[in-house]
This record gives C-alpha cells, sequence and structure tokens, in this order.
C-alpha cells in the first residue's frame, strides 16, 4: 500500500463521532470541545460524557489530543499560556469553565495521577497529608493520621510503608510511587481521578497492581484513563474512546471496541495497522 | 479481498505473515476436509471399499492439521494480544477447524460404512436416496469454505439458509429407511447402516452451517449462532 | 565477510590516531589544573608571607616615671587634668633614663622617633586606667615606631646606606643597645584585627574595614536576597510570557554586565543627592553593591527554578494547590540551594567591589570602627587599595595582611554556601 499517495483529509473521514458518546446522567459531560495551542487547533469538536462510577479510556496515537482533552477536565491547561479552550464542560450540571469555578475548588473535585511518578520530596506521610491540609479537611492530628492511614489502605500502599511513614516518598519503588500519588489524590476525596498513562513508566507486575487498584477504585470513584497500552484500556475500562488527529472517532463499551469497533481508523488502531 | 473487512497490512510484516499462514492452513484443512467427504461418498454411492479404507485410514491427516493450526492460534494470541478484526480472524479458525475435524470423523464413518456395505454385496441402487443428499451435503460444504476464504457474508448467509432442504432430505431419508425396515425385517442392519450414513452427511451439514456462521462473525462481529434466519438478516442489516 | 575485516582493518588504523588525541587532551587539561593551581599556590605563598611582618609588632620596654612636676600637674590631678598632662616629657624623660649620653637636640629627636607617636597616648591611658600611678614608676612596653619595626624585621635594610635608611647609624646604635638590654620585644599584633585605621602603620588595623564590610554584606543581604528572589520567581512563574518579559529578561542579564563603577555613579546620583542617603556609610554602599548583585541573584535564581522538575508543579497544582502555594511551598524550597548558591556568590562578588564605593565616599579615611549602618565606614577591599597606595614602607605587610582577612571572609561565604546547600539539598 502506498502511503505517500494516499493521505485522505481526515476530516473528511472523521465527520463524526462513531458509537455511543452520550450517557444518561454523566458525571462529566463535554459538548463541542476545541482547544487551540496559538492558533494551532489541538482538537476538533470533541462531545463526550463521562458515567458516574465508570473507568473510560482514551487511548489514540501519540499527538492525538487525549492527554490535551484529559487536562482540559480538571483545567490543567490554564497553565498553558497559549492553550485556548473552548467548548462546554459540566461537572454534575455545573460549569467547569465559568467565571465562578475555581479552578482550586475544581481540582479538589477532580484529581490527577500522572504519567512519571511524581512524588514531593517529602516523607510518605507528608506526601498524603498534603492535600488534606491544605483543603483544611482535617480538623486535627487525629483526623488527619486516619485520612493519611485509609488513603493509603485505598490505595493498597498502606501494608508496605506502615513502618515508615517518615521516610522519604522519593526513596519508594516506582510502583509504590505510583500508588502513593494515587493516595495523595484520594486523599483529598475527589468524585473524579484523571489518569495520565499511569502505569508506562512501570514494570509489568506493579502495573498489573495500579490496574487491579483502578478496578477497586471504581467503587467510589469516577476514573478517565489515558493509556498507551491497548491492553490496559482493555483491561481496566467499561467504555473506550479512540482519539485521532484531534477528533473522537469512536466510543463504546470496551468489549465491543476490542472485539468489534465499528470506525475503520478504530480498527486499523488497535490491530496494529497502518492507518 | 473484496470483503467487508478490510485487511490493510499490519504495521508488523511478521505478524501478517503469520495470520496469513494460519488462514493458509485452515484453508487446506478445508480443502482435505472436503476431499474427504467427497471420496467418502463416492466409496459409499460406487461401492468401492478399497476408497472406502483410503477415506478411513486418511482421517489422522486431518487430526494432524487441526491440532498444528491450534498451535499456531496459540501462538499468535500469546505474542500478539491480536484484537478486533484479528482476534476474531483467530478464534473463527480455531472454532471452523474443530468443525472441520469433526466432518473429517464423519468422513471416516462413510469410509467404514462403504466398507461395511460393499463387504456384504449390497448394491448401491438400494440407497440411492443417499445421492442426493450426499450431493446437496458436498455442495454445502464447499460453499461454506468458499464463504470463509472470500469471507462473503452473503455467501455465507445463502449456506445457511439452503440448510433446510439439508433437513427436509433427511426427514424423507429417515421415513423411508422405516418404512423399509417395516416391509422387511431382514433389511434392518442395512438399513441402520444406510441411516447412519445419512445421519453423517446431516452432521456434516451441520457443520458447515456453523463454518458460515464464524464468518458472519469474523466480517460482522456479531454471533449469530442460535438465531433463526430471519432474525439473523435482521440483525445484520442485510 | 572480506568487507568485514575491511571494516575492522580501518577502524584499527584510525584507532591509534583516537587514542593519541585523548591522550593528547588528558594531558593538556592536567598541564591547565596544573598551572591553575600553582598559579593560586604562588599567590597565596606571597602574601602570606609578606604578610607575616603584619602580624608580629616590635614593642620596646620603657621605665615609665608618672611623675607630676613632668606631667605638669598637681600630685591629685583629676582625670580631666590628667588628659592634659604633658606624656611626651615623661617618654623623654624615659629615654633620657636609657641613654644618658645623648644629649644633642637632634639626636634627642632622633632618640624619640624610636618610639611610635601613639606611645603618650598609650601611656596616657595606662594612667587613666589606674591614678594611683601618679608618682611611681613602671616598666611598660610601647610601641615601637613603624620605621623600627620595618628595619628589625627586614635584615636586609641595614645593608643600605645610611642616606637610604629611615633609620641613620646612630638609631641603628642605639637600638643595638636596647635589644642588649632585653628592651626590644617582637609580640602578636592583636591590634591589627581590633583597631581601626590609623595614619601610623604600628598603629593601623583592620577592625573598621571588617566591621564595614559585615555590615555592608548585611545590607546587601538583606535588600537582594528578597529583592532578587521576588524578581526571579514573579519572572520565572507568573508573568505572563511576553514582549514585556522578554525585554525585561534582556535588561536583566545586560545589567549583570554593566561596568561596576556605573553602579557606583548611579549610587552617588541617586541615593546620596537625590534621596540624601548619608554618604560613606555601609547603607549607601550596601545600596549600590544591591543593584550590582541583583541581576546575579535573579540569573541564578531563574535558573534554579527552572530546574525544578514541572511534575513537581503539576503534583501541586492537580492536588488543588494555587499557584501562590505550589511556588512556595514546593517550587521555591527545592529551588532553594540554588538560589542561596546565586545569592552567595553574587554577594562575595560584592565583597570584593571597590570600583563603585569609591564613588559613593567610602574610601575616607576613618579611625573609628563603625557602630551601625548609617556611620562612616570602609571596607576591605577599599581598605586594602588606600594602604597599598600609602608610602609607608610598613603599610606594604599591612596589605598583604588586609588580602589575607579578606580572603578568609570569602573563604568562609563560600563555606556557608557549600553548608547551605548540602542542608536544603533533596532529591526527587
Amino acid at each position: 500500500m502506498n502511503q505517500v499517495a494516499e493521505a485522505p483529509d481526515i476530516h473528511q473521514v472523521i465527520k463524526e463521532t462513531v458509537g455511543s458518546p452520550f450517557t444518561d446522567k454523566p458525571k462529566i459531560s463535554t459538548r463541542n470541545v476545541d482547544v487551540f495551542y496559538d492558533d494551532k487547533q489541538a482538537i476538533f469538536d470533541v462531545s463526550l460524557d463521562i458515567g458516574n462510577h465508570e473507568v473510560i479510556a482514551l487511548i489514540g496515537p501519540s499527538g492525538c489530543g487525549k492527554s490535551t482533552y484529559l487536562r482540559c477536565l480538571n483545567r490543567m491547561n490554564d497553565t498553558i499560556q497559549s492553550c485556548r479552550v473552548t467548548g462546554e464542560f459540566r461537572l454534575d450540571e455545573e460549569d467547569i469553565y465559568a467565571r465562578g469555578m475555581d479552578p482550586v475548588l475544581l481540582r479538589a473535585r477532580i484529581g490527577m495521577v500522572f504519567q512519571k511518578p511524581n512524588p514531593f520530596p517529602k516523607s510518605i506521610y507528608d506526601n498524603v497529608a498534603y492535600g488534606p491540609k491544605l483543603h483544611g479537611l482535617a480538623g486535627n492530628r487525629a483526623e488527619l493520621d486516619e485520612i493519611v492511614v485509609s488513603s493509603l489502605q485505598k490505595a493498597g500502599l498502606y501494608e508496605e510503608v506502615k513502618d515508615r511513614l517518615n521516610a522519604s516518598g522519593t526513596g519508594l519503588s516506582g510502583g509504590q510511587q505510583q500508588r502513593l500519588c494515587i493516595a495523595r489524590t484520594i486523599a483529598v476525596s475527589p468524585e473524579v481521578i484523571l489518569m495520565d498513562e499511569p502505569a508506562s513508566a512501570l514494570d509489568p507486575i506493579a502495573t498489573a497492581t495500579i490496574e487491579e487498584l483502578i478496578d477497586e477504585l471504581r467503587q467510589n470513584y469516577t476514573i478517565v484513563i489515558v493509556t498507551h497500552s491497548m491492553q490496559q484500556a482493555a483491561r481496566v475500562s467499561q467504555r473506550t474512546a479512540y482519539f485521532h488527529l484531534g477528533k473522537l472517532v469512536e466510543v463504546g463499551d470496551t468489549n465491543q471496541i476490542f472485539t468489534n469497533p465499528q470506525h475503520q481508523l478504530t480498527e486499523n488502531y488497535i490491530t496494529g495497522r497502518f492507518g | 479481498m473484496d470483503t467487508d473487512l478490510n485487511l490493510t497490512p499490519h504495521i508488523s510484516n511478521r505478524f501478517n505473515e503469520e495470520l496469513e499462514e494460519v488462514r493458509n492452513l485452515a484453508l487446506n484443512m478445508g480443502g482435505l476436509v472436503e476431499k474427504q467427504v467427497s471420496d467418502g461418498l463416492k466409496a459409499l454411492l460406487k461401492a468401492k471399499s478399497k476408497l472406502g479404507e483410503k477415506v478411513a485410514s486418511s482421517d489422522y491427516k486431518v487430526n494432524a492439521m487441526e491440532v498444528d493450526i491450534d498451535e499456531q492460534c496459540t501462538l499468535i494470541l500469546a505474542r500478539r494480544q491480536p484484537a478486533a478484526s484479528d482476534l476474531r480472524l483467530v478464534i473463527s479458525i480455531i472454532k471452523t477447524i474443530t468443525d472441520l475435524e469433526r466432518i473429517g470423523d464423519e468422513a471416516e464413518q462413510l469410509g467404514i460404512y462403504a466398507i461395511k456395505l460393499a463387504d456384504d454385496n449390497i448394491k448401491p441402487s438400494q440407497f440411492v436416496e443417499l445421492r442426493h443428499l450426499g450431493e446437496h451435503v458436498k455442495g454445502m460444504l464447499h460453499d461454506a469454505l468458499d464463504a470463509f476464504a472470500r469471507m462473503d457474508v452473503d455467501a455465507a448467509l445463502e449456506t445457511i439458509e439452503s440448510s433446510t432442504i439439508l433437513k427436509e432430505e433427511y426427514d424423507a431419508i429417515s421415513r423411508q429407511l422405516i418404512l423399509q425396515m417395516m416391509e422387511d425385517p431382514r433389511q434392518i442392519k442395512n438399513a441402520l447402516r444406510v441411516h447412519w450414513c445419512a445421519r453423517s452427511l446431516e452432521r456434516i451439514g451441520d457443520h458447515s452451517e456453523n463454518i458460515c456462521e464464524y464468518v458472519v462473525y469474523l466480517v460482522k462481529g456479531r454471533d449469530v449462532r442460535h438465531v433463526s434466519l430471519d432474525e439473523m438478516k435482521a440483525e445484520l442489516e442485510i | 565477510m572480506s568487507k568485514q575485516m575491511n571494516t575492522t582493518e580501518q577502524v584499527r588504523r584510525s584507532l591509534k590516531k583516537r587514542h593519541r588525541q585523548e591522550q593528547r587532551f588528558i594531558l593538556m587539561g592536567k598541564l591547565a589544573v596544573l598551572s591553575g593551581f600553582l598559579f593560586l599556590a604562588f599567590l597565596l605563598a606571597d602574601i602570606t608571607i609578606k604578610a607575616w611582618p603584619a602580624f608580629q609588632q616590635t614593642w620596646i620596654q620603657l621605665d615609665v616615671a608618672f611623675d607630676p612636676q613632668t606631667l605638669g600637674v598637681e600630685a591629685a590631678a583629676d582625670e580631666a587634668a590628667l588628659k592634659k598632662g604633658n606624656y611626651r616629657g615623661v617618654l623623654k624623660k624615659s629615654l633620657s633614663a636609657i641613654f644618658p649620653d645623648v644629649s644633642a637636640r637632634r639626636d634627642k629627636k632622633a632618640l624619640l622617633k624610636l618610639i611610635s607617636s601613639g606611645a603618650e597616648y598609650q601611656i596616657r591611658d595606662t594612667l587613666l586606667a589606674a591614678p594611683e600611678m601618679l608618682g611611681t614608676t613602671q616598666q611598660m612596653w610601647v610601641l615601637a615606631d613603624d620605621d623600627v619595626d620595618s628595619f628589625i624585621k627586614e635584615p636586609k635594610l641595614r645593608e643600605l646606606p645610611q642616606d637610604d635608611r629611615r633609620i641613620k647609624d646612630n638609631q641603628v646604635a642605639w637600638l643595638a643597645q636596647l635589644s642588649e638590654q632585653g628592651r626590644i620585644e617582637s609580640q602578636w599584633n592583636w591590634a591589627f584585627l581590633t583597631s581601626g585605621d590609623s595614619r601610623e602603620p604600628e598603629q593601623a588595623g583592620i577592625a573598621g574595614a571588617l566591621r564595614g564590610t559585615m555590615l555592608t554584606i548585611l545590607v546587601v543581604l538583606a535588600m537582594s536576597f528578597p529583592l532578587g528572589l521576588a524578581a526571579a520567581v514573579y519572572l520565572e512563574e507568573f508573568a505572563p510570557q511576553n514582549r514585556w518579559t522578554d525585554l525585561i529578561e534582556i535588561n536583566v542579564n545586560n545589567l549583570a554586565a554593566v561596568p561596576s563603577i556605573v553602579f557606583g555613579l548611579l549610587g552617588l546620583a541617586v541615593f546620596i543627592s537625590f534621596f540624601g542617603v548619608p554618604r560613606s556609610a555601609p547603607l549607601v554602599g550596601g545600596m549600590v553593591l544591591t543593584l550590582m548583585t541583583l541581576p546575579t541573584i535573579i540569573i541564578a535564581s531563574r535558573a534554579s527554578l527552572k530546574s525544578v522538575p514541572p511534575s513537581i508543579r503539576d503534583a501541586a497544582l492537580a492536588l488543588g494547590a494555587s499557584k501562590v502555594q505550589t511556588v512556595f511551598q514546593h517550587v521555591v524550597p527545592l529551588a532553594m540551594p540554588g538560589i542561596l548558591t546565586g545569592t552567595i556568590i553574587g554577594m562575595a562578588q560584592a565583597l570584593g567591589e571597590t570600583a563603585p564605593l569609591l564613588m559613593i565616599g567610602m574610601v575616607a579615611f576613618i579611625v573609628d570602627i563603625p557602630q551601625g549602618i548609617t556611620d562612616s565606614a570602609t571596607v576591605l577591599p577599599v581598605q586594602i587599595y588606600l594602604w597599598a597606595d600609602s608610602p609607608e614602607r610598613a603599610f606594604m605587610a599591612k596589605t598583604s595582611a588586609a588580602i589575607i582577612v579578606l580572603l578568609l571572609f570569602l573563604v568562609t561565604m563560600n563555606l556557608l554556601a557549600v553548608v547551605l546547600r548540602k542542608r536544603f539539598e533533596r532529591k526527587w
């Protein structure tokens, strides 16, 4: 197949999102999202609902805009000066980008875990306690202790670190660091957790632990996960959204996406074919 | 490839080759099984016990191929973790070869009965009604394999549709054999043998139908087993 | 296969050359390090040898008779009266007691010149401290004159013809006599570290300049660190990236390259003439040096802030920390070692600066040790400059000694930088 000769205009190929981007009573709903970096458009007219207590995986080739979209959800893109976001974002019917919406409050409700484990160079305890202290979630030391312990337990890290809560968070292994970051995030009791390739820097065993954890967290949180590993998306998510060159190509039940995708581009991507 | 299934090449050339190889093996196995069925039928209808022996003793080839293809599929699953159409292709092949192996077993049965009937000097004219059923089953198997090779959903559906004729033919033969047995109890032994042959042919038709259903699954991603033809068509929006 | 062999052969051939290159470079590097080290060692050795005499001081023992008659006071004089006494007469009498033969007026004057002009104040202060000594005779060590000091310390001066010497032959004879009587002694010169500047080398000390330097550095630290940190944090973390901030950045960088004397002119024009800050004071010196140090601190701090991984910022922001909380609870603490190093290096640079201080009058001759940041003062480098400029031979040693003190000061500050760095350094 001649790749060079055949370069169809992507905007013709992807006219509208295939599958079921909308759900009943979404936790987060986004409509007609466009994102620009200066004059360059990174995301084109994406509309997607994120259901309550579901794990939704955003997949797609590098530069497809999935991370950009993810960072729009908790307004992390605010810190990038050249970035301009338009469209409608709602968290439980509240406008995320409203003038009255404080990004600090928003980020307390929508937590985020990053690709590279990034614990603060402080003790394990202080890492987890930072968020609750910041937001004044604990009235006294005993309450704070309880939050720290329960967060570490939920993140499945407590048993491993209970004897050294005052040791540095950066001294842990990669997988433990990432679980520490997750514990730190859930210590603030967010409603939604965004995960940007949370396991890409980890070995398979640590990855499996994180995936298991994600599955458990689904009971209490809504999780949006960006991943490059299609197997991971297939394993942890209930719904999968496929992005391509800034467009949302297909959204659907994960089982369906991985056995019988509807759009040719999705098919090509998940089977590892030339686009 | 003129199908609904777009098979542009994978980024991994080796993966392409592996899939192509296992698919060709499955088609070869289909060809072999088809030959077995046709030989078995010929041995039966022409009362050739030599040919019957050949059919009966060749089944091991089919079995060996099944084992081989199974292993290749396992390796692909383990190494490539195929998804979507690739996954469906591998799954379809695994299932298809199981049915092909069963068809091979039935063909072996035909061969064995051909020997027995020939040894008892039973004239093929006495069970001429098998010819019709046999030809039809052969046609179905051929069409099914053809649909599989071309990934042709329409052809597969047509083949599934034609299985109703098969049922009618089989019922007709059964009734006729029961009549024969009632008229002349001395014929019961042979009539039962003929009935077993009819039964084998009917099973081959069933397995062919299964293969067609796998083709539909492979191309459309829908499981159409255990649904009526009308429902099937409605679901596939044909 | 043959091609393979060929490649190996070719690589092998070029290998020798490459190894030679490497060895040559290593040798050159070693030489460079060695020569740098030699220069430093030479400098330090030279200065130390030259400075050594400054830490030793020659004293002469006299039998001082606090005779009220000679002093011209009454037997029961009060303090005010004692202050006005004729102590020079007392000294003269003491000398005459040792050298009864010396009678010519000229010779008597030459004899008195053996003793420091500060000696009369020294014996006055002794008497004032203990008035009951009035009427008694005390054995006292008084400072020798700087010429005597130099003459005793530097044996080669004796070989010069009389006309080229500050110490004439008769004085040499007297000194020999004193020496025989055990009346000449060399002592550790504490006064150098505790007293202020003086026209007389034997009395001149470094304390005034040292105190002035410390006060100035404190002013610089108090002003430049908060200002520099605030500017760096704002520019790096908060300011929008546009043409204005680019302009500011370029200007900050340029400011670091402005000749220091220009800052002195600016200080003179703005701080002294316009704002009326007292001249010659550590306050205005510190302000001028702050101007000079700021760009260094800002540049170093920005580099340090930039090197904090963005993932830490992301982590804090994503937890709901505000921008200010993120910056001051995470980014600045992590950048602190670099910021402190930059600050200390900037201040060390300021510490060695002379030119801008000349412009704002810190070059004045100041005897008193400054007590506050508004007192007139001078600083070590300026003191070195002043002494280097003085004609008296003994000031040569003083200059070197002051350089050593300055170097020690700098080393201390750099050590402080290392210690602070180690203490604040965290791994991430």
